[in-house]
This record gives structure tokens, sequence and C-alpha cells, in this order.
């Protein structure tokens, strides 16, 4: 009885598949060699015309031939494959140092963002936002904070009006936001109200007619001095890192006694001040109609301060030209 | 102020105290330290020289040829000043010395002598400006001194700022006071002894006003106009006052030490009373820079009989000025009202070392005093004679006795403080006290007017005690992490432009008229009163002409962007809504694109920004909105539109007139919008209406209808959602080709039953069913050909 000669037909094989130059080749080969009308389908047809003893046997060596040359094509499909994908990503070498794709902005404005960071670190312990116009009375900005009506603050060389009888301005700080919101919510208070102030100032490379405040106040049963101190270290912690120290000193602000600045200890040991706070005086809890036992603390921060000591940003112009060089860099 | 350390000493003897612990205890105690400095002699190699001969230079006018003793040597020297005389003790640089600023002196040929070395003045020595020529020391300094040894030639200068309330530290006297307790020194008040010889022939008084509480004076006869001592001159160029002559020198010398400010008038010039009354209206007086001043019955004046010889407090009158020829002297020594001091000084822009002083509040008491120190000063440079003092004072200001509970202190600041504290604190700084049981009875010296309630006591005791050993505590609000609707609002917007590569920015308020006519011609503007720039004292109405500024300044900067928003306020003068007692005001954010620019990049964004891209953009800024075509100032005719929220007009956006944007020289279309932040809600931006999924396939077919040209579009997606209410939909316009007056919409609608899976004729059914409904009800053509 004729067979086939396998080793033949597996030398073959073997050959063919040292020739395969594409992943699709592969099939053209199993078609050849394990198709319908491959010689190991056409000698099956035969098996059936065999005796029994013949059949089994020549059944079984169909059979290897058929399992070793799949397994040795999957085996070798396999490994082409993976060579072919490795081949083409290495031939696929950009030169990434090129930026195709340029900068294109899409940020917030670096005030913002600082402003964001100060509300964040407050709201987590409690603080939540107030706000209050920026075209102020004259009551809210200076009187009902308990500054006397012949304090220079309120010279028209410094401060902005909106009329000739100087009833209203543009708040000068936005401890304003204060006055108007303890007049309409009772103690317990914690708020930060950041915002926009204004003073009589030409824009130059230290002043802005225009800057940015955030002022916090806490107004609770049995908040001392230590709960103000505490608020502000952790406050400076958050913002310009666990290892940085601060110091207080006393200061003079009308509307609270005692008052006093935070200074921070910067990189080059030098100590720069970063805000000013106090304990709530007396008199503006008066004002706002708080019983005169109240108690609790306030403190205001400069936005474009904080921006330009952790950025060692040179003008206060440039936050306020909007030039993309400068924008882009935050 | 600038305080000398040496200077310091006479008060209070911290010559063993370092440096580093001064200037922890002055900012301890509230004096910021503006700058600090350690001074040292800006010269080397000067000694004395007394001036033995002088004679003309053989070959030059203006110089003369000096032989000086320089005590080793006697020089030839030349020199060109000529306010001295043989005799005169001089400083001389000797060859090989060192100037102000380095500068180097050495033998050198001035016209054919040799000069050894140079006579100084006291500005080449960078002690003070004087344009007087040389200086001349005392007599009975000996020639070959070494100069540095003959005043306190290194000292220590720190220049701190004193906050308002505290004038009586603007002396010090007032800051030796505050050191004391610190340290824990004694003051050493200066002593006077004076033996008056004269009886004062002008009588002065404080007047009928209460402005001037007590007016004090002395005469002083047989007075010669000269230098003041070194000293003097030494000091008070380090505090950085102009050294002038002896009368003015002492009298700033006295501002500065104890802080009464006095004033030196030659009494051979007044003729009958001297007292004080308020100005009268459009009265003139001249002052002593010459300028004619009018004033008003706010003013107060010093007057001679009734004319005003003064302006009180402020500055003395160019009538009465001592001059050269002075030999008689009447020195006031006064105290005037603060406020009146504090607003004729600001209203004629005459702020002084006096002024301020006063205007922040001098020790009430102190006028007697600072006349004696004056004489002290005086009598030991020169044989005066002096009268009696004469102090007429009304006693009007009088601290009241204050009362202060123990336990008010530990309630403010948090700590318990011992008694032995409170009492060393309070004998310290001289503030008399009666303690009883739990109760603090006060009354503040003479010198404060920072101590009228119990709290500025609590202040005191906490500053003393140190607000660097006070312990630290974090107390909590209840809602943490709640930031309020309009912060949320605000942080929601800003990231969704953010992340389609807006830019954000922060431009001033103020605008010229124009920027805000551009846009609302009808609004009632708020304007400045007192403007910085005049040009631009409006408030602004809008953010669009700010955002088109920034963009085209960009542009011009040659920074490549076309998408910047603003999220800031803008104003009106009607009424404001939520505060009735000040202008309009609303948060509004403002943003603006435009086409993409073009950019010399091979690779470009496929994203086309049109009029569409804006409207989808502010969809995704703000779910379920309407539009409303709207005529806007400043606008595209067709392309602009009223967004409505619920009902609510919350916005506006649109392209920007085709004429402006000509006018603006701009290359690209312009889309700008405004969106009130106050009218959103947080929660109900984040709404979302969760819809299941079809869990059967999809049918989908393309139609096109033959539509007239003004037909809007969404009509029909409205109605095919209508008609397929129960499904799951997607709706979409996929062409929309217009040829002169026709127009073909093309709509792909793609369906998902939530029941079951369409047959093909249920397909055609559902297909027929839209095609004659839209036909119907819009009386528009179904095309021919068209089909899944």
């Amino acid at each position: 009885m004729p067979e086939v000669n396998t080793e033949k037909i597996f030398a073959s094989f073997l050959l063919s598949v040292e020739q395969v130059t594409s992943i699709d080749e592969f099939n053209d080969l199993e078609k050849e060699y394990l198709g319908k009308n491959s010689l190991i389908s056409e000698e099956r047809k035969k098996l059936s015309s065999m005796s029994e003893i013949s059949r089994k046997k020549y059944g079984k060596v169909l059979q290897e031939l058929s399992t070793q040359i799949s397994e040795r094509l999957n085996q070798e499909r396999l490994s082409f494959q993976s060579k072919f994908f490795k081949e083409k990503e290495l031939n696929d070498n950009k030169d990434i140092t090129i930026n195709w794709y340029k900068d294109l902005g899409s940020r917030e404005h670096v005030l913002t963002s600082v402003m964001n960071e100060v509300v964040d670190i407050f709201s987590a312990i409690g603080y939540t936002v107030a706000t209050g116009p920026e075209a102020e009375t004259s009551w809210h900005n200076f009187d009902a904070l308990n500054t006397p009506d012949w304090h220079p603050a309120r010279y028209e060389s410094d401060t902005l009006y909106l009329d000739k009888n100087l009833e209203q301005l543009l708040r000068t700080q936005t401890s304003t936001v204060q006055v108007r919101h303890m007049q309409n919510n009772k103690p317990p208070v914690y708020i930060v109200a950041p915002g926009r102030v204004y003073r009589s100032d030409q824009l130059d490379a230290t002043h802005s007619p225009v800057f940015h405040q955030i002022e916090g106040l806490a107004v609770d049963e049995n908040l001392t001095f230590s709960d103000l101190k505490g608020t502000l270290e952790y406050f400076v912690q958050e913002f310009f890192g666990k290892g940085i120290k601060t110091k207080f000193i006393p200061h003079f602000f009308p509307f609270t006694e005692p008052s006093a600045e935070v200074l921070v200890s910067w990189k080059d040991g030098e100590w720069l001040e970063i805000l000013g706070c106090g304990m709530v005086d007396p008199n503006v809890f008066q004002h706002v109609g708080y019983d005169k036992n109240s108690q609790g603390f306030a403190f205001g921060v400069g936005v474009e301060r904080l921006a330009m000591i952790r950025y060692k940003i040179d003008h206060i112009k440039n936050f306020y030209e909007n030039d993309l060089r400068f924008l882009r860099q935050f | 102020m600038k305080v000398l350390k040496s200077w310091l000493n006479d008060w209070i003897d911290i010559s063993e105290i370092s440096n580093e612990d001064i200037s922890e205890g002055l900012e301890s105690l509230g004096f910021e330290i503006e700058e600090q400095s350690d001074l040292k002699p800006n010269y080397s190699n000067i000694v004395v020289g007394k001036v033995l001969e002088i004679y003309p230079h053989p070959n030059a006018d203006k110089v003369r040829v000096t032989k000086t003793d320089v005590g080793s040597k006697t020089y030839e020297i030349v020199c060109g000043a000529w306010n001295f005389d043989v005799g005169a003790v001089v400083p001389v640089a000797l060859p090989n010395s060192e100037i102000k600023d380095g500068f180097k002196i050495d033998k050198r040929d001035i016209r054919g002598v040799e000069s050894n070395g140079m006579i100084c003045s006291a500005s080449e020595l960078n002690l003070w400006d004087d344009h007087e020529g040389i200086l001349i020391l005392d007599d009975n300094i000996l020639p070959g001194t070494d100069f540095s040894s003959i005043y306190a030639s290194s000292d220590y200068l720190w220049d701190i700022g004193i906050t308002p309330n505290r004038g009586d530290c603007m002396s010090y006297l007032g800051i030796a006071r505050e050191l004391s307790n610190y340290f824990d020194k004694k003051i050493n008040i200066k002593k006077s002894k004076l033996n008056p010889s004269i009886t004062n022939i002008l009588n002065t008084n404080s007047g009928k006003i209460k402005e001037c509480n007590s007016y004090g004076s002395v005469e002083i006869e047989n007075f010669k106009v000269t230098d003041s001592s070194f000293l003097i001159r030494y000091r008070l160029s380090n505090v950085g006052t102009r050294i002038i002559n002896n009368v003015v020198d002492i009298t700033n010398y006295i501002l500065y030490d104890v802080g009464q400010p006095l004033h030196a008038f030659d009494r051979d010039k007044l003729f009958n009373t001297v007292s004080v009354r308020k100005a009268k209206n459009n009265e003139i007086v001249t002052t002593l820079d010459s300028q004619k001043r009018k004033l008003t019955n706010d003013d107060l004046v010093i007057t001679d009989g009734d004319k005003p010889i003064a302006l009180a407090g402020v500055m003395g009158g160019l009538e009465t000025e001592v001059t050269d020829s002075t030999v008689n002297l009447l020195i006031e020594s006064a105290y005037f009202d603060k406020v009146s001091i504090m607003k004729t000084s600001r209203k004629l822009g005459l702020i002084s070392d006096a002024s301020i002083r006063f205007e922040r509040g001098i020790d009430f008491n102190i006028q007697k005093y600072g006349l004696e120190q004056f004489l002290m000063i005086l009598k030991d440079s020169q044989d005066i004679k002096y009268s009696e003092l004469s102090i007429d004072t009304k006693n009007n200001i009088k601290n009241e006795k204050i009362n202060l509970k123990k336990n008010e202190i530990k309630k403010l600041l948090g700590i318990e403080l011992k008694d032995s504290f409170i009492k060393k604190t309070l004998k310290n700084l001289m503030i008399d006290v009666e303690i009883k049981n739990d109760n603090i009875e006060f009354t503040a010296p003479s010198w404060r007017y920072d101590l009228d309630r119990p709290v500025d006591l609590i202040e005191e005791f906490a500053k003393h005690y140190g607000f660097n050993n006070f312990s630290s505590n974090l107390p909590q609000g209840l809602y943490k992490n709640e930031k309020g609707n309009f912060w949320k609002v605000k942080e929601y917007l800003s990231k969704i432009l953010i992340s389609n590569n807006f830019q954000e920015i922060q431009t001033l308020s103020f605008v010229n008229k124009e920027m805000n006519t551009v846009f609302n011609p009808e609004k009632k503007y708020v304007t400045v009163f007192n403007a910085i720039d005049k040009s631009n004292n409006y408030l602004r109405s809008n953010l669009m002409s700010n955002l088109l500024d920034t963009y085209i300044f960009n542009l011009q900067q040659n920074n490549i962007l076309n998408s910047y928003f603003e999220i800031n306020t803008v104003f009106n003068s009607s009424v404001d809504n939520t505060f009735n007692d000040v202008p309009n005001q609303n948060v509004v954010l403002g943003f603006i694109t435009s086409a993409n620019l073009t950019t010399q990049d091979i690779r470009k964004s496929d994203q086309n920004i049109d009029i569409y891209y804006v409207k989808s953009l502010i969809n995704q800024l703000i779910n379920d909105t309407q539009l409303e075509p709207i005529i806007k100032p400043g606008f595209h005719q067709n392309y602009s539109f009223s967004i409505f929220k619920k009902n609510e007009i919350i916005g506006h956006f649109g392209q920007l007139s085709t004429e402006l944007q000509n006018n603006f020289e701009i290359e690209n279309e312009v889309f700008l919008g405004e969106i009130y932040v106050n009218k959103l809600n947080l929660n109900e931006l984040k709404q979302i209406n969760y819809k299941p999924l079809s869990q059967y396939p999809y049918i989908k077919f393309d139609l096109s209808f033959s539509v007239p040209v003004e037909f809007s579009a969404h009509l029909i997606v409205d109605e095919i959602n209508k008609l397929l209410s129960k499904n799951e939909n997607e709706i979409e316009i996929f062409d929309d080709f217009q040829h002169e007056n026709s127009r073909n919409l093309g709509i792909r609608i793609v369906t998902r039953s939530y029941e079951k899976t369409y047959d093909d004729n249920e397909t055609r059914q559902i297909l027929m069913k839209i095609s004659d409904s839209l036909e119907a009800k819009f009386k528009i053509t179904l095309n021919s050909g068209n089909n899944d």
C-alpha cells in the first residue's frame, strides 16, 4: 500500500516556513498542508477503503504528521509575529525632541490657582467661602471696621471713591465681607472671603490699583489668641511646606486687637511678612449687631504676595498684563 | 524711625546687649525692622590737624595754602574752602588715606605747590551734607588725634516701623520705655537744672480753643546762631535729618529725643501776646518755605496779637523766622489736637516730623520737659540768658480709670498670666494701677492714647508676654470641604474651559468709556470719582472688551492662542440685587475664541472653531439650555443668542460683528460670550438623568429632506425624538447643503427599541412613519433615493 513519506512532507513544510515573509503566508501554508485539498486530507480520504488494521496504523501516521505540522506552524507563526511587531516598532522611531504640539495655554491664572489653593486649605478645616460686593459703602469698608473718620486710609490719595460725598468706594480690603457676613449670619462663623480689592496706585513693578486678598474670619465660643496662632501656623505649613518656620510680631489694625503680622522664614533665611491678623475688635462685633462678649479672630492674606514669594515673581504688573509668556509658566 | 544704638544708650543701658538681642526685642514689641546696619567709618587714616599758617597760592586765586600741624609733622596743604582761619582745628586726610566712597588721597601737585593731603568737609567724610566748607572741630582736640576716636565711630542703626497707634514711640525716650520692660532695665530720665536770669517780656497763652491744650514757652537772650555740637550733628545726620544750625538742630534733636516738637521764633520780631486760634477762612500765612498758604477755619495758627505768624504744629512762618542775625529767641513747646493737625498737614501736603508726632498724639504732659531739655543743651554750648518757663495749660486731657477683670485675659488670650508678670509689666510701662482681687483698675500714662478699653491692656500683656511664647491650637468649623455654591460653580466652569484649551486671564477692572459702550451702549455706568488714570475712570460693564484686548495684545506679542476666559465682577449703576446700598455687581464668566490661528507648524488641530463649536461648548458648560436669537450691539446680526436655563436668562454668546472684527484688524472670525455665574447652581449643572441602555440591536437610516432655506433643523430632530420617544435614539444632522434657493438636510437616525429586535418590516414602517409625519408637519419633501 502506497504511503506518503511523512518525513519528506515535513521537510518540505519546514522549507516553506523558512521562506515566509509575511504573516498572511502562514494561512496559505496552513491551507496547503492541513486544508481540504492538502496531501494529508487526500490521504485521509483513502483510509475508508483500507483494512481496519491498516486504517488504524495509517490513520495514526497521518494524525501525527498533521499534529506535528500544526504545532510547528503555530509556533513559527507566533515567533514570526513577535519578531515582526518588534521590528515594526523599531522602525517607527520618531524624534520626540520636537515639540510638534505647542504648549497652548489652557491653565488657570496663577492668582486663581493660589486663591483656590488657599480656599482648599481652609475648607479642609471647615471654612466656607463668603463673598461681598467690590463696590462698597464707606461704612462697611471703614466705619464698621472701627476706622475713625480722620484715618489716613480714608484719604482720596489712598482710596478710590465712586461719589463726591465719599459714601461709596471700591473696597480697600476684603475685611468688608466679615461685616456683611456677620450682619446676616449668627455665630459660629468660619469663613474665607477671596476677592479683588482696590487702592489708588498706578500699576508698576510693586503696586497695582487692583489686587487680591483672602480674608478669614472665625467667631465661635472660646476662640482665643492661641487658636488664631494655631490656625495660621497650619495655613503656612500647608501652603509653604511642613518645614517652614513662622513668627508673630505685634502690629496695629483698627479692626483687631491684639493684632499681629505673620512672618515666614524663607529659603535664604530672610523673614518675609505674609499676612496680618488679630482678635476681632469688640467695636466690630458691636457694629454688626453681635453680642459684645463674642470672640473670634480674623486674618487677611495678599494673594499676589503669596504668588510672588512662592514663584519669585518680580513684577506685580505681570499678573494683569496677561502676556502668555507669563501665564504659560504656571 | 531710625534708631542709633549710641543715642538709645543715653536712656537705657544697652551697651552690653548684642545687636541681635536688641533686634529681637524691638521686633517682638511690634517695631518692624525695615533695615538695620552696622555703621563703620567710611574713611581711613584721617587725623585731627591744627591750621598754623595760611597764605595765598602763588598761581591760583581760588585756593589757599596752609601749614597744618598734624601732630607728628607740619604739612603744607592746599585748600579751596574759606570758612576757617588760622588756629582752626580740622580733619586732615594724610597722604595715603581714604575718604568717602573709597576715594584715595595722596601727595599731589596743585599748580606748582605740593599739597600733602587734604583738609576735609563733613560730606567728604560721609558724615552729613554740609555746604559751608571744612568741618571745624572743637579747639581743644589735640593735633594728631585719630579722627575716628573722637565720636562713636562704630555704631548700629535700626530703621523701624512704628504703628500709627503708637505715637509715643516716635522718640528715643519712647522706645527706651518699651525696651526697659523687655530687658528689665531702668530708664535714665535726664535731669535738668536751670537758673533763669531774665524776665519774660512777652505773654504767651494757649488761647481760647480746645484744640490747644497747652502752650509752653521760654525766652532766650544773648544767643548766637552757629553750628550745633559735633554729637548732635552726628546723631541727627544718622537719623536722616538735615543739619541747619544750632537752634534748628537742637529743636529737631529734642523732637527725636523726647518726642516734643519745638518751634523757635526770633523774639525781636514779636510784639504782642503770642497765642493760638483757629484761622479765619481765606486767611493767608507765609510759611518758612516762602509759600503763601490760604487757610480755612479748620486750621490752627499761632498769632502775635491777632496776626497769624505760624501754622500751628505744621510749619513756622517766614516773618518770624530765626536768621543769622537773630540774638533773642522765643521757643514754643505746645500740645495741639491730633485730628486738627492731621487735617491741616494733609490738606496742605505739608508732612513734617513735627506734624506726624502731633497727629499721632504726643505726651500731653511733656511740654515743660521739652523746653528744659532744650535749654540744658543750648546753655552747655553758649553763654545764654533765659527766662522762667511759661506753661499755660487747660488740663483738658485726662486719662480715665478703666477696669479689667483678670479672667478676661485668659478668655481672650487662652493663657494664664502670673500676677507677678502682670505687676512687673504694668510697673515698667508706668501704667498706674490698683489690683483688687480679680480686678485691675488702670490709668494710662500721659503719653499713651491706645489704652482706653480693657482689651487694650490685654493686648499690652500679650505683646509683652511675647506672641511667640503662646501655645497653638487648631479650631475647626463644622462644614468641612464645603466651599459653597459660588466657588464650586466657578471651579466647575473653569475646569471645563481649561480642558477645552482656554487660558484664564485677570484684567484690571478699569476701562475707558468706549470699552463699555461698544457692547453695552444702554447701560448706566459706574465711574470712579478720583480715578488714578482719568482716561480709564469707568468700572467695566462687561468682560468682553478686556478679552478682546488680551487676544489682540498676545497676537502682537507673537503669542499664538485663540481662547481666553476671565471670571470677574462687572458693574452698572442700578441697585445691586443682593445688597441694596451699592451699585449693581455681577460675577460674569466671559470668554473669547476664534477660528484657529495659523501657525508655521505642519501639524494643525483638526478642530474647526466656528459658531457650532461655540454652541457645543455652551452645552458642555451648562446642561439643558435653550438658545434664542437676540440682536446685541457688537455682535453679528444672525449669530448672537441668549442662553436660557429653566426659562431664566443665564448668559449670551455670539460672533463678534464683522464690522468690529474689521475695525480691530482681526483676521479670523471671533466668538464671545458671557455667563452669569451667580445664576447657576452646581447641583443643577451636575444633574444627571440616567437612561438605561437598550439590550437590542440598533437600526440606522439616513434621510434627506428638501427644506426651505430659512428652516430650523432642530425642529426635525425634536419631532423625530418625539415620534420615537419610547426608544433609545441618536439623531443627528449630517449634511446641510444649500444651493441658491434649494436646501437639503441630511438626517441620520439610529434607534433601538427597549423591547425587541426590529425586523425589516417594522424598520420600514418606522421609516415611513417618520417621513410622512415630517412631510405633513413641516411641508418638506423627502428626497428620493435615500434609504438605510
